[in-house]
Protein backbone atom coordinates (compact mmCIF):
# COMPACT_ATOMS: atom_id res chain seq x y z
CA UNK A 1 0.00 0.00 0.00
CA UNK A 2 3.07 2.67 1.26
CA UNK A 3 4.69 1.47 -2.12
CA UNK A 4 1.84 1.73 -4.22
CA UNK A 5 0.87 5.06 -2.36
CA UNK A 6 4.49 6.46 -3.36
CA UNK A 7 4.14 5.64 -6.99
CA UNK A 8 1.00 7.40 -7.35
CA UNK A 9 2.67 10.47 -5.87
CA UNK A 10 5.38 10.40 -8.13
CA UNK A 11 3.15 9.87 -11.27
CA UNK A 12 -0.42 11.04 -10.56
CA UNK A 13 -1.70 10.79 -14.21
CA UNK A 14 -1.82 6.93 -13.17
CA UNK A 15 -4.09 7.61 -10.46
CA UNK A 16 -6.08 9.44 -13.36
CA UNK A 17 -6.10 6.20 -15.60
CA UNK A 18 -7.29 4.09 -12.62
CA UNK A 19 -10.17 6.83 -12.47
CA UNK A 20 -10.46 6.48 -16.25
CA UNK A 21 -11.03 2.66 -15.88
CA UNK A 22 -13.50 2.73 -13.18
CA UNK A 23 -15.51 5.35 -15.28
CA UNK A 24 -15.63 3.57 -18.53
CA UNK A 25 -17.38 0.50 -17.09
CA UNK A 26 -19.69 2.55 -14.62
CA UNK A 27 -22.68 3.13 -18.05
CA UNK A 28 -22.33 -0.58 -18.58
CA UNK A 29 -22.81 -1.55 -15.19
CA UNK A 30 -24.83 1.21 -12.96
CA UNK A 31 -26.43 3.38 -15.37
CA UNK A 32 -30.16 1.36 -15.87
CA UNK A 33 -31.49 4.14 -19.61
CA UNK A 34 -29.76 6.35 -21.47
CA UNK A 35 -31.10 9.05 -19.98
CA UNK A 36 -28.56 8.71 -16.88
CA UNK A 37 -26.00 9.22 -19.74
CA UNK A 38 -26.78 12.08 -20.69
CA UNK A 39 -26.76 13.27 -17.40
CA UNK A 40 -23.39 11.87 -16.71
CA UNK A 41 -22.46 14.14 -19.96
CA UNK A 42 -23.88 17.40 -18.65
CA UNK A 43 -22.39 16.68 -15.15
CA UNK A 44 -18.42 16.20 -16.98
CA UNK A 45 -19.20 18.99 -19.19
CA UNK A 46 -20.41 21.13 -16.11
CA UNK A 47 -16.94 19.70 -13.91
CA UNK A 48 -14.70 21.18 -17.06
CA UNK A 49 -16.10 24.36 -16.58
CA UNK A 50 -16.43 24.76 -12.89
CA UNK A 51 -12.71 23.54 -12.47
CA UNK A 52 -11.85 25.93 -14.97
CA UNK A 53 -14.28 28.25 -13.00
CA UNK A 54 -12.35 27.55 -9.89
CA UNK A 55 -8.66 28.71 -11.03
CA UNK A 56 -9.68 32.30 -11.65
CA UNK A 57 -12.00 32.77 -9.11
CA UNK A 58 -11.55 30.34 -6.24
CA UNK A 59 -7.69 30.20 -6.43
CA UNK A 60 -6.57 33.52 -8.42
CA UNK A 61 -9.42 35.49 -6.56
CA UNK A 62 -10.82 37.00 -9.53
CA UNK A 63 -14.33 37.47 -9.21
CA UNK A 64 -15.97 37.12 -12.87
CA UNK A 65 -19.07 36.33 -13.70
CA UNK A 66 -19.06 36.30 -17.47
CA UNK A 67 -17.60 32.56 -17.87
CA UNK A 68 -20.86 31.77 -19.24
CA UNK A 69 -19.80 33.71 -22.63
CA UNK A 70 -16.76 31.88 -22.79
CA UNK A 71 -18.42 28.85 -22.63
CA UNK A 72 -20.37 30.36 -25.19
CA UNK A 73 -17.82 31.06 -27.56
CA UNK A 74 -16.76 27.55 -26.83
CA UNK A 75 -20.12 26.25 -27.95
CA UNK A 76 -20.02 28.69 -31.15
CA UNK A 77 -16.50 28.19 -32.00
CA UNK A 78 -17.41 24.31 -32.67
CA UNK A 79 -20.71 24.96 -34.35
CA UNK A 80 -19.86 27.85 -36.69
CA UNK A 81 -16.91 25.61 -37.74
CA UNK A 82 -19.48 23.30 -38.37
CA UNK A 83 -22.00 25.22 -40.20
CA UNK A 84 -19.49 27.05 -42.52
CA UNK A 85 -16.53 24.39 -43.29
CA UNK A 86 -18.35 21.11 -42.23
CA UNK A 87 -15.48 20.30 -39.82
CA UNK A 88 -15.64 17.58 -36.78
CA UNK A 89 -15.25 17.47 -33.65
CA UNK A 90 -11.58 16.56 -33.34
CA UNK A 91 -10.67 19.98 -35.33
CA UNK A 92 -13.22 22.20 -33.65
CA UNK A 93 -12.20 21.44 -30.36
CA UNK A 94 -9.00 22.25 -30.05
CA UNK A 95 -9.66 25.47 -32.41
CA UNK A 96 -12.65 26.23 -29.51
CA UNK A 97 -9.99 26.11 -27.15
CA UNK A 98 -7.45 28.29 -28.77
CA UNK A 99 -10.06 30.86 -29.69
CA UNK A 100 -11.98 30.96 -26.17
CA UNK A 101 -8.12 31.69 -24.52
CA UNK A 102 -8.22 34.66 -26.75
CA UNK A 103 -11.74 36.04 -25.02
CA UNK A 104 -9.92 34.86 -21.92
CA UNK A 105 -7.13 37.87 -22.26
CA UNK A 106 -9.96 40.40 -23.22
CA UNK A 107 -11.50 39.22 -19.98
CA UNK A 108 -8.95 39.56 -18.06
CA UNK A 109 -7.61 42.60 -18.93
CA UNK A 110 -9.79 44.64 -16.71
CA UNK A 111 -8.60 42.47 -13.69
CA UNK A 112 -5.44 44.82 -13.78
CA UNK A 113 -7.57 47.96 -12.49
CA UNK A 114 -10.72 46.30 -11.21
CA UNK A 115 -11.39 44.31 -8.71
CA UNK A 116 -14.23 42.86 -6.63
CA UNK A 117 -17.25 43.61 -7.34
CA UNK A 118 -16.54 46.12 -9.89
CA UNK A 119 -14.72 43.46 -11.88
CA UNK A 120 -17.86 41.48 -11.40
CA UNK A 121 -19.55 43.96 -13.08
CA UNK A 122 -17.35 44.29 -16.01
CA UNK A 123 -17.23 40.65 -16.66
CA UNK A 124 -20.55 40.08 -16.71
CA UNK A 125 -20.99 43.01 -19.12
CA UNK A 126 -18.74 40.93 -21.35
CA UNK A 127 -20.38 37.87 -20.63
CA UNK A 128 -23.64 39.38 -21.76
CA UNK A 129 -22.45 40.89 -24.78
CA UNK A 130 -21.16 38.21 -26.02
CA UNK A 131 -24.58 36.18 -25.95
CA UNK A 132 -26.04 39.37 -27.35
CA UNK A 133 -23.72 39.19 -30.04
CA UNK A 134 -24.16 35.82 -30.77
CA UNK A 135 -28.11 36.19 -30.26
CA UNK A 136 -28.40 39.12 -33.25
CA UNK A 137 -25.97 38.28 -35.61
CA UNK A 138 -27.66 36.00 -38.66
CA UNK A 139 -24.21 34.93 -38.79
CA UNK A 140 -24.81 32.63 -35.82
CA UNK A 141 -28.22 31.33 -36.53
CA UNK A 142 -29.83 33.64 -33.93
CA UNK A 143 -32.97 32.30 -33.17
CA UNK A 144 -32.88 29.08 -34.89
CA UNK A 145 -29.82 28.09 -33.02
CA UNK A 146 -27.29 25.92 -34.93
CA UNK A 147 -28.36 21.68 -34.88
CA UNK A 148 -27.13 18.80 -36.10
CA UNK A 149 -23.77 19.13 -35.18
CA UNK A 150 -22.52 15.93 -35.53
CA UNK A 151 -20.95 13.57 -32.63
CA UNK A 152 -17.50 12.83 -33.60
CA UNK A 153 -16.20 9.32 -34.50
CA UNK A 154 -12.95 7.35 -34.15
CA UNK A 155 -11.73 5.05 -36.62
CA UNK A 156 -14.92 3.99 -37.99
CA UNK A 157 -16.96 4.28 -34.51
CA UNK A 158 -19.48 6.74 -34.32
CA UNK A 159 -20.14 8.81 -30.94
CA UNK A 160 -23.82 9.21 -31.85
CA UNK A 161 -26.03 8.47 -28.61
CA UNK A 162 -25.58 9.51 -25.04
CA UNK A 163 -24.47 6.50 -23.84
CA UNK A 164 -21.54 6.04 -26.40
CA UNK A 165 -20.79 10.11 -25.86
CA UNK A 166 -20.50 9.68 -22.71
CA UNK A 167 -16.65 8.17 -23.28
CA UNK A 168 -15.98 11.51 -25.34
CA UNK A 169 -17.11 13.47 -22.33
CA UNK A 170 -15.58 11.37 -20.08
CA UNK A 171 -12.03 11.56 -21.70
CA UNK A 172 -12.38 15.62 -21.62
CA UNK A 173 -12.92 15.49 -18.22
CA UNK A 174 -10.22 13.58 -16.62
CA UNK A 175 -7.55 15.34 -19.02
CA UNK A 176 -8.85 18.82 -17.49
CA UNK A 177 -9.08 17.78 -14.24
CA UNK A 178 -5.78 16.10 -14.23
CA UNK A 179 -4.10 19.82 -15.71
CA UNK A 180 -6.30 21.62 -12.76
CA UNK A 181 -4.72 19.72 -10.20
CA UNK A 182 -1.07 19.41 -11.67
CA UNK A 183 -1.55 23.37 -12.08
CA UNK A 184 -3.33 23.90 -8.78
CA UNK A 185 -0.72 21.94 -7.22
CA UNK A 186 2.20 23.56 -8.02
CA UNK A 187 4.25 27.12 -7.61
CA UNK A 188 1.27 28.00 -9.94
CA UNK A 189 -1.59 27.34 -7.75
CA UNK A 190 0.83 29.12 -5.10
CA UNK A 191 1.19 31.99 -6.86
CA UNK A 192 -2.70 32.21 -8.04
CA UNK A 193 -3.03 31.64 -4.24
CA UNK A 194 -0.97 34.69 -3.27
CA UNK A 195 -2.66 37.16 -5.45
CA UNK A 196 -6.04 36.79 -4.17
CA UNK A 197 -4.90 36.75 -0.83
CA UNK A 198 -2.42 40.40 -1.03
CA UNK A 199 -1.51 41.08 -4.74
CA UNK A 200 0.91 43.78 -3.09
CA UNK A 201 2.59 41.26 -0.87
CA UNK A 202 2.66 38.87 -3.70
CA UNK A 203 3.85 41.27 -5.98
CA UNK A 204 6.71 42.09 -3.20
CA UNK A 205 7.95 38.12 -2.70
CA UNK A 206 8.66 38.22 -6.68
CA UNK A 207 5.44 37.37 -8.28
CA UNK A 208 4.27 38.77 -11.41
CA UNK A 209 0.98 39.51 -10.20
CA UNK A 210 -0.26 40.50 -13.86
CA UNK A 211 1.19 37.90 -15.69
CA UNK A 212 -0.74 35.67 -13.34
CA UNK A 213 -4.04 37.05 -13.33
CA UNK A 214 -3.72 37.16 -17.48
CA UNK A 215 -2.53 33.49 -16.70
CA UNK A 216 -5.63 32.01 -14.89
CA UNK A 217 -7.64 34.21 -17.01
CA UNK A 218 -6.37 31.87 -19.86
CA UNK A 219 -6.12 28.73 -18.08
CA UNK A 220 -10.12 29.02 -17.15
CA UNK A 221 -10.55 30.28 -20.73
CA UNK A 222 -9.61 26.80 -22.22
CA UNK A 223 -11.42 25.42 -20.05
CA UNK A 224 -14.74 27.17 -21.32
CA UNK A 225 -13.55 26.19 -24.18
CA UNK A 226 -13.07 22.60 -23.79
CA UNK A 227 -16.49 22.56 -22.50
CA UNK A 228 -18.17 24.33 -24.85
CA UNK A 229 -17.29 22.29 -27.32
CA UNK A 230 -18.09 19.01 -25.80
CA UNK A 231 -21.44 20.29 -25.19
CA UNK A 232 -22.45 21.60 -28.88
CA UNK A 233 -21.31 18.08 -30.60
CA UNK A 234 -23.16 16.35 -27.58
CA UNK A 235 -26.16 14.73 -29.64
CA UNK A 236 -28.36 15.79 -30.58
CA UNK A 237 -26.03 18.32 -31.13
CA UNK A 238 -28.29 21.37 -31.09
CA UNK A 239 -26.86 25.20 -29.53
CA UNK A 240 -28.77 27.82 -28.93
CA UNK A 241 -28.37 31.35 -27.29
CA UNK A 242 -30.60 31.04 -24.75
CA UNK A 243 -28.21 28.01 -23.13
CA UNK A 244 -26.26 30.48 -22.17
CA UNK A 245 -27.85 33.68 -20.36
CA UNK A 246 -26.68 34.95 -16.78
CA UNK A 247 -29.19 31.63 -15.04
CA UNK A 248 -26.20 29.43 -16.41
CA UNK A 249 -23.66 31.90 -14.79
CA UNK A 250 -25.70 31.61 -11.35
CA UNK A 251 -25.55 27.47 -11.90
CA UNK A 252 -21.76 27.44 -12.58
CA UNK A 253 -21.15 29.86 -9.81
CA UNK A 254 -23.34 27.92 -7.27
CA UNK A 255 -21.50 24.86 -8.37
CA UNK A 256 -17.91 26.77 -7.25
CA UNK A 257 -19.27 28.14 -3.87
CA UNK A 258 -20.85 25.40 -2.76
CA UNK A 259 -17.70 23.03 -3.81
CA UNK A 260 -15.49 24.86 -2.41
CA UNK A 261 -13.90 28.13 -3.54
CA UNK A 262 -10.42 27.99 -3.47
CA UNK A 263 -10.22 24.14 -2.89
CA UNK A 264 -8.45 21.58 -5.59
CA UNK A 265 -11.48 19.54 -5.33
CA UNK A 266 -14.31 22.59 -5.27
CA UNK A 267 -15.58 22.92 -8.98
CA UNK A 268 -15.67 18.83 -8.89
CA UNK A 269 -17.68 18.43 -5.92
CA UNK A 270 -20.28 20.97 -6.48
CA UNK A 271 -20.43 20.41 -10.28
CA UNK A 272 -21.71 16.94 -9.28
CA UNK A 273 -23.88 18.13 -6.64
CA UNK A 274 -25.17 20.66 -8.46
CA UNK A 275 -25.84 19.08 -11.93
CA UNK A 276 -27.73 16.31 -10.21
CA UNK A 277 -29.97 18.24 -7.62
CA UNK A 278 -30.59 20.29 -10.67
CA UNK A 279 -32.11 17.73 -12.67
CA UNK A 280 -34.16 16.07 -9.87
CA UNK A 281 -35.49 19.59 -9.51
CA UNK A 282 -36.88 19.92 -12.60
CA UNK A 283 -40.65 19.71 -12.09
CA UNK A 284 -39.77 22.80 -9.39
CA UNK A 285 -38.33 24.58 -12.34
CA UNK A 286 -39.77 27.74 -11.21
CA UNK A 287 -38.70 28.49 -7.98
CA UNK A 288 -34.67 27.02 -8.97
CA UNK A 289 -33.35 30.30 -9.45
CA UNK A 290 -34.70 31.12 -6.28
CA UNK A 291 -33.13 28.01 -4.60
CA UNK A 292 -29.77 28.07 -6.13
CA UNK A 293 -29.31 31.51 -4.98
CA UNK A 294 -30.37 30.76 -1.78
CA UNK A 295 -27.52 27.85 -2.03
CA UNK A 296 -24.95 30.27 -2.69
CA UNK A 297 -25.90 33.28 -0.28
CA UNK A 298 -25.86 29.93 2.44
CA UNK A 299 -23.17 28.66 2.04
CA UNK A 300 -20.85 31.59 2.28
CA UNK A 301 -22.69 32.21 5.77
CA UNK A 302 -22.46 28.54 7.08
CA UNK A 303 -19.59 27.07 5.13
CA UNK A 304 -17.58 29.65 3.71
CA UNK A 305 -15.25 27.35 2.50
CA UNK A 306 -17.73 24.68 0.74
CA UNK A 307 -18.35 21.66 1.35
CA UNK A 308 -14.51 20.81 0.47
CA UNK A 309 -13.24 22.90 2.96
CA UNK A 310 -15.75 21.56 4.97
CA UNK A 311 -14.43 17.80 4.70
CA UNK A 312 -11.00 19.10 5.08
CA UNK A 313 -11.41 21.00 8.43
CA UNK A 314 -12.95 17.53 9.81
CA UNK A 315 -9.46 15.79 8.73
CA UNK A 316 -7.29 18.58 10.00
CA UNK A 317 -8.40 18.71 13.29
CA UNK A 318 -8.48 14.56 14.01
CA UNK A 319 -4.61 14.36 12.65
CA UNK A 320 -3.79 17.89 14.68
CA UNK A 321 -5.13 15.85 17.51
CA UNK A 322 -3.64 13.38 17.22
CA UNK A 323 -0.05 15.21 16.64
CA UNK A 324 -0.47 17.33 19.24
CA UNK A 325 -3.11 15.90 22.16
CA UNK A 326 -4.78 18.57 22.13
CA UNK A 327 -7.87 20.20 21.11
CA UNK A 328 -7.99 22.61 18.34
CA UNK A 329 -10.47 25.32 19.14
CA UNK B 1 27.61 48.72 -1.72
CA UNK B 2 24.66 47.02 -1.83
CA UNK B 3 21.75 49.17 -1.78
CA UNK B 4 22.37 53.19 -2.98
CA UNK B 5 19.50 55.67 -3.42
CA UNK B 6 20.34 59.51 -5.20
CA UNK B 7 18.02 62.53 -4.59
CA UNK B 8 15.14 59.58 -3.57
CA UNK B 9 12.12 61.99 -3.93
CA UNK B 10 8.11 60.95 -3.67
CA UNK B 11 5.71 63.78 -3.17
CA UNK B 12 1.48 63.18 -2.95
CA UNK B 13 0.54 65.75 -4.12
CA UNK B 14 1.61 68.60 -2.50
CA UNK B 15 3.15 66.30 0.55
CA UNK B 16 6.85 65.75 0.20
CA UNK B 17 6.80 62.45 1.89
CA UNK B 18 10.69 61.85 0.78
CA UNK B 19 13.15 64.50 0.20
CA UNK B 20 16.19 64.23 -2.23
CA UNK B 21 17.58 61.73 0.44
CA UNK B 22 20.83 60.15 -0.11
CA UNK B 23 21.34 56.57 1.33
CA UNK B 24 24.12 54.20 1.25
CA UNK B 25 23.90 50.60 2.66
CA UNK B 26 27.38 48.34 2.69
CA UNK B 27 27.07 44.50 2.07
CA UNK B 28 26.42 42.30 5.89
CA UNK B 29 25.03 45.46 7.66
CA UNK B 30 22.19 45.56 10.37
CA UNK B 31 20.86 49.00 9.72
CA UNK B 32 18.47 50.95 11.73
CA UNK B 33 15.88 53.04 10.71
CA UNK B 34 13.90 55.61 13.15
CA UNK B 35 12.28 58.59 13.32
CA UNK B 36 8.54 59.92 14.42
CA UNK B 37 5.02 58.61 12.65
CA UNK B 38 4.91 60.32 9.21
CA UNK B 39 8.73 60.95 8.88
CA UNK B 40 8.86 58.68 5.47
CA UNK B 41 10.00 55.37 6.75
CA UNK B 42 7.94 53.42 5.54
CA UNK B 43 7.79 55.16 2.55
CA UNK B 44 11.28 54.60 1.66
CA UNK B 45 10.88 51.20 2.01
CA UNK B 46 7.79 50.94 -0.77
CA UNK B 47 9.77 52.94 -3.00
CA UNK B 48 13.18 50.58 -2.67
CA UNK B 49 11.13 47.86 -2.99
CA UNK B 50 9.26 49.35 -6.08
CA UNK B 51 5.54 49.61 -4.45
CA UNK B 52 5.57 52.99 -5.12
CA UNK B 53 6.85 54.83 -8.22
CA UNK B 54 9.23 57.40 -7.26
CA UNK B 55 9.78 61.01 -8.62
CA UNK B 56 11.71 61.83 -11.93
CA UNK B 57 14.96 62.43 -10.49
CA UNK B 58 15.34 59.79 -8.21
CA UNK B 59 17.84 56.85 -8.51
CA UNK B 60 17.99 53.68 -6.63
CA UNK B 61 20.62 51.18 -7.31
CA UNK B 62 20.36 47.89 -5.48
CA UNK B 63 23.93 45.39 -6.15
CA UNK B 64 24.71 46.26 -9.40
CA UNK B 65 21.32 46.85 -10.76
CA UNK B 66 19.22 49.64 -11.24
CA UNK B 67 16.04 49.28 -10.22
CA UNK B 68 14.53 53.41 -9.91
CA UNK B 69 11.74 52.11 -12.22
CA UNK B 70 11.19 48.26 -11.86
CA UNK B 71 8.28 46.63 -10.94
CA UNK B 72 8.47 45.01 -7.63
CA UNK B 73 8.64 41.41 -8.82
CA UNK B 74 11.70 41.92 -11.01
CA UNK B 75 13.36 43.65 -7.74
CA UNK B 76 12.49 40.75 -5.46
CA UNK B 77 14.10 38.60 -8.17
CA UNK B 78 16.89 40.60 -7.48
CA UNK B 79 17.20 39.45 -3.92
CA UNK B 80 15.39 42.05 -2.03
CA UNK B 81 12.72 41.11 0.21
CA UNK B 82 10.49 42.87 2.52
CA UNK B 83 8.03 42.65 5.72
CA UNK B 84 5.19 44.99 6.28
CA UNK B 85 3.69 47.03 8.80
CA UNK B 86 0.24 45.52 8.55
CA UNK B 87 1.90 42.10 8.03
CA UNK B 88 -0.11 41.70 4.97
CA UNK B 89 -0.27 37.84 6.05
CA UNK B 90 -1.90 35.72 3.53
CA UNK B 91 -5.16 34.75 5.93
CA UNK B 92 -6.59 32.00 3.79
CA UNK B 93 -3.48 29.64 3.35
CA UNK B 94 -2.07 27.25 5.37
CA UNK B 95 1.11 28.46 7.39
CA UNK B 96 3.41 26.52 4.55
CA UNK B 97 1.73 27.68 2.11
CA UNK B 98 2.57 31.18 3.50
CA UNK B 99 6.50 30.33 3.26
CA UNK B 100 6.24 28.29 0.39
CA UNK B 101 5.12 31.19 -1.65
CA UNK B 102 7.31 33.05 -0.67
CA UNK B 103 10.07 30.62 -1.99
CA UNK B 104 8.58 31.58 -5.01
CA UNK B 105 11.58 33.46 -7.21
CA UNK B 106 13.80 30.65 -6.18
CA UNK B 107 11.31 28.06 -7.76
CA UNK B 108 13.60 25.72 -10.61
CA UNK B 109 10.65 24.54 -12.96
CA UNK B 110 8.89 25.41 -15.72
CA UNK B 111 5.42 26.86 -16.13
CA UNK B 112 4.78 23.85 -18.88
CA UNK B 113 6.49 21.34 -16.82
CA UNK B 114 3.90 22.30 -14.33
CA UNK B 115 0.70 21.86 -16.42
CA UNK B 116 2.17 18.40 -17.84
CA UNK B 117 2.97 17.11 -13.91
CA UNK B 118 6.07 15.68 -14.57
CA UNK B 119 7.73 13.75 -12.12
CA UNK B 120 10.67 16.19 -11.29
CA UNK B 121 8.05 18.78 -10.37
CA UNK B 122 6.97 16.76 -7.62
CA UNK B 123 10.39 16.13 -6.53
CA UNK B 124 11.31 19.10 -6.34
CA UNK B 125 8.09 20.41 -4.49
CA UNK B 126 8.81 18.10 -2.03
CA UNK B 127 12.36 18.67 -1.40
CA UNK B 128 10.68 22.75 -1.39
CA UNK B 129 8.97 21.98 1.76
CA UNK B 130 11.03 19.95 3.37
CA UNK B 131 13.49 23.22 3.15
CA UNK B 132 10.72 24.95 4.57
CA UNK B 133 10.06 22.96 7.00
CA UNK B 134 12.99 23.06 8.49
CA UNK B 135 12.53 27.01 8.00
CA UNK B 136 9.34 26.86 9.86
CA UNK B 137 10.95 24.63 12.50
CA UNK B 138 13.76 27.21 12.99
CA UNK B 139 11.22 30.30 13.87
CA UNK B 140 9.52 27.52 15.81
CA UNK B 141 5.93 26.94 13.87
CA UNK B 142 6.50 23.75 12.66
CA UNK B 143 3.58 22.45 14.67
CA UNK B 144 1.31 24.59 12.92
CA UNK B 145 2.18 24.18 9.47
CA UNK B 146 -1.23 22.85 8.02
CA UNK B 147 -3.51 25.51 10.12
CA UNK B 148 -4.77 28.67 8.09
CA UNK B 149 -2.56 31.25 9.28
CA UNK B 150 -5.49 33.33 10.22
CA UNK B 151 -4.99 31.32 13.32
CA UNK B 152 -1.89 31.96 14.63
CA UNK B 153 -1.58 34.31 17.37
CA UNK B 154 -0.28 37.69 16.88
CA UNK B 155 3.73 36.87 17.78
CA UNK B 156 3.30 33.67 15.91
CA UNK B 157 2.25 35.56 12.71
CA UNK B 158 5.33 38.03 13.34
CA UNK B 159 7.21 35.12 12.79
CA UNK B 160 6.04 33.53 9.99
CA UNK B 161 5.96 36.71 8.03
CA UNK B 162 9.98 36.90 9.13
CA UNK B 163 9.97 33.26 7.82
CA UNK B 164 7.96 33.75 4.35
CA UNK B 165 10.43 37.00 3.49
CA UNK B 166 13.68 34.77 4.56
CA UNK B 167 12.05 31.82 2.41
CA UNK B 168 13.40 33.58 -0.76
CA UNK B 169 16.99 33.69 0.26
CA UNK B 170 17.15 37.29 -0.18
CA UNK B 171 20.44 39.45 -0.08
CA UNK B 172 18.91 42.24 1.89
CA UNK B 173 15.71 42.10 4.71
CA UNK B 174 13.85 44.66 5.01
CA UNK B 175 12.09 44.86 8.34
CA UNK B 176 9.19 46.90 8.73
CA UNK B 177 8.64 47.35 12.55
CA UNK B 178 9.31 43.49 13.31
CA UNK B 179 8.54 43.60 16.90
CA UNK B 180 5.29 46.05 17.14
CA UNK B 181 3.00 45.10 19.88
CA UNK B 182 4.73 42.43 21.06
CA UNK B 183 5.49 41.76 24.88
CA UNK B 184 9.40 42.43 25.78
CA UNK B 185 10.20 38.71 26.26
CA UNK B 186 9.03 38.01 22.32
CA UNK B 187 10.88 41.15 21.34
CA UNK B 188 14.20 39.57 23.07
CA UNK B 189 12.74 36.27 21.55
CA UNK B 190 11.70 37.35 17.99
CA UNK B 191 15.75 39.52 17.83
CA UNK B 192 17.39 36.47 18.52
CA UNK B 193 16.19 34.59 15.82
CA UNK B 194 16.11 37.60 13.54
CA UNK B 195 20.11 37.46 14.61
CA UNK B 196 20.58 33.72 13.78
CA UNK B 197 18.83 33.86 10.60
CA UNK B 198 20.96 36.85 9.35
CA UNK B 199 24.39 34.39 10.60
CA UNK B 200 22.89 31.93 8.88
CA UNK B 201 21.71 33.44 5.28
CA UNK B 202 24.40 36.04 5.45
CA UNK B 203 21.63 38.78 5.23
CA UNK B 204 21.74 42.44 5.06
CA UNK B 205 19.70 44.15 7.04
CA UNK B 206 17.17 47.17 7.69
CA UNK B 207 15.16 47.63 10.73
CA UNK B 208 12.62 49.79 10.63
CA UNK B 209 11.76 50.17 14.61
CA UNK B 210 10.01 52.23 17.41
CA UNK B 211 11.64 50.51 20.11
CA UNK B 212 14.87 52.26 20.53
CA UNK B 213 16.60 49.82 23.20
CA UNK B 214 16.19 47.22 19.80
CA UNK B 215 17.85 49.36 17.51
CA UNK B 216 20.71 50.78 19.78
CA UNK B 217 21.38 47.33 20.93
CA UNK B 218 21.60 45.51 17.43
CA UNK B 219 22.37 47.83 14.92
CA UNK B 220 25.42 48.60 13.47
CA UNK B 221 24.34 52.17 12.16
CA UNK B 222 21.50 54.15 12.45
CA UNK B 223 19.68 56.34 9.87
CA UNK B 224 17.42 58.75 11.25
CA UNK B 225 14.41 60.37 9.09
CA UNK B 226 11.86 64.00 9.79
CA UNK B 227 9.70 64.82 7.59
CA UNK B 228 10.70 62.95 4.66
CA UNK B 229 14.62 63.74 4.98
CA UNK B 230 17.28 62.26 6.64
CA UNK B 231 18.47 64.25 9.68
CA UNK B 232 21.34 62.49 11.21
CA UNK B 233 22.87 58.94 10.06
CA UNK B 234 25.76 57.23 12.54
CA UNK B 235 27.00 54.62 15.13
CA UNK B 236 23.73 54.73 17.80
CA UNK B 237 26.33 56.11 19.96
CA UNK B 238 26.58 59.02 17.86
CA UNK B 239 22.89 58.98 16.74
CA UNK B 240 21.51 58.76 20.34
CA UNK B 241 23.58 62.33 21.49
CA UNK B 242 22.59 64.17 18.03
CA UNK B 243 21.26 67.47 18.51
CA UNK B 244 18.62 67.51 15.94
CA UNK B 245 17.31 63.74 16.63
CA UNK B 246 16.77 64.63 20.17
CA UNK B 247 14.68 67.69 18.66
CA UNK B 248 12.58 65.60 16.23
CA UNK B 249 12.33 62.52 18.66
CA UNK B 250 11.65 64.41 22.02
CA UNK B 251 11.52 67.65 21.81
CA UNK B 252 14.03 70.52 22.34
CA UNK B 253 16.40 70.06 24.38
CA UNK B 254 16.25 73.23 26.61
CA UNK B 255 18.99 74.91 29.33
CA UNK B 256 17.86 76.27 32.69
CA UNK B 257 17.29 79.58 31.29
CA UNK B 258 14.82 78.35 28.80
CA UNK B 259 13.15 75.95 30.94
CA UNK B 260 12.84 78.68 33.84
CA UNK B 261 10.97 81.01 30.61
CA UNK B 262 8.35 78.58 29.43
CA UNK B 263 7.51 77.63 33.20
CA UNK B 264 6.71 80.90 34.55
CA UNK B 265 4.43 81.13 31.29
Amino acid sequence: MEKFKSVIRDYPFIAFIIAFVILAFVPSVVFTDVYQSHLATLIFVNIVVAAGLNIVKGYCGQVTVGHVGLFAVGSYTAGTLFLYLGLGFWVTLPIAIIVTAFFGVAMGIPSFRLEGPYLALATLGGGEAIRLFIENGNFFRSTFGISDIPTPSLMGFNFDSPDRYYFISMTVMIIAVYFSFSILRSGVGRAFMSIREDPICAAAAGINVKKYKILAFILSAMFAGAAGAVYAHMPPGYIHPNNYTVIEMVTFLAMVVLGGLGHIWGGIIGAIVITIVYDLTRPLYKYQLLIFGLTIVLTILFMPKGLGGFIDRYFLEKRFKKKTGTEKT
Amino acid sequence: MLLKTKQLSKSFGGLKAMNKVDFELPKNEIRGIIGPNGSGKSTFFNLVSGIYDSDPGSYIEFDGHDITFTPPHEIASYGLSRTFQLLRLYQDMTVINNVMSGYHTRVPYKFFDAVIGRKKIWDQERAIKEEMMELLSFVGLADYAELNASELSGGQRRLLVLARAIAMKPKLLMLDEPAAGLSPVNVDNLMKIIMQLKEKYGLTLIIIEHILKVVMDTCNSVTVFDHGQKIAEGTPAQVKDDNAVIEAYLGKKMDDEEMRKALAV
